[in-house]
């Protein structure tokens, strides 16, 4: 049974990992896909909340599942995207300065 | 506090008997009831200086809050608002903590980000870490 701190920290750690990446586009979707990923979850985590749906609890176990493979892919690419960092910046972060 | 100064003055009875450096210690503890005061002074004052965020840091953490629960200009934001208060949830306070992390430099850990309830505790937790990096 998944309970809400481990989705909690699950959410941090996609979001900790997303942000490794020197390449500013996929830094950038990274972030708003665990967001948006997890705001889907929102409407499951108010199910858990007020838990007392069962169904409820099996979808938040699908989406924990499904979020923890994700986890597993961002540290994959992130380790290929360190060994090959882009030469320029982006013309988004020089704005950003 | 009242607890704590009863457990340190129980500590001290054993080592009286010892050395001679704790007769030093054993001074202050004579005269009871004054260094029960003294000790809750100097508890304040200590609680106070770790306390005391600087008003930019909370200002600072203020706006990066209103800019991610979206709130309008007119709310008021103080140092004691609780982010639920605010109607932000926990994933909200997640994504409050991230970016004070980018914004700041600083690393989070996951049970001091738990704690995190309102914008005083942010600014002091930044503070904190704020001094111990460069000592690291």
């Amino acid at each position: 049974m998944v309970d809400k701190g481990q989705v909690i920290s699950l959410c941090r750690s996609l979001l900790r990992a997303g942000r490794q990446y020197p390449d500013y586009n996929i830094r950038e979707y990274a972030k708003r896909r665990t967001l948006d990923g997890f705001c889907t979850k929102r409407m499951t985590l108010d199910g858990f909340r007020m838990n007392k749906n069962l169904t409820d609890h099996s979808k938040v176990e699908e989406a924990y599942a499904e979020g923890k493979k994700q986890m597993e892919v961002v540290e994959r690419v992130v380790k290929v995207y360190l060994a090959y960092p882009p030469k320029t910046k982006n013309i988004m972060e020089l704005k950003l300065q | 506090m009242a607890s704590l100064s009863t457990s340190s003055l129980s500590f001290k009875a054993p080592s009286v008997q010892s050395t001679r450096t704790s007769q030093v210690l054993r001074k202050p503890l004579s005269f009871q009831p004054i260094s029960f005061g003294r000790f809750q002074s100097s508890k304040n004052l200590r609680l106070q200086i770790s306390c005391a965020a600087k008003p930019e840091t909370v200002q600072k953490v203020s706006d990066i809050v209103r800019e991610q629960l979206a709130l309008s200009a007119d709310t008021a934001l103080t140092a004691e608002s609780k982010f639920s208060a605010l109607g932000a949830d926990s994933l909200d306070t997640v994504e409050i903590v991230m970016a004070l992390e980018e914004k700041f430099n600083i690393s989070v850990e996951e049970a001091d980000a738990q704690n995190i309830t309102t914008i005083q505790e942010a600014a002091d937790l930044i503070e904190d870490l704020a001094q111990k990096k460069p000592a690291a």
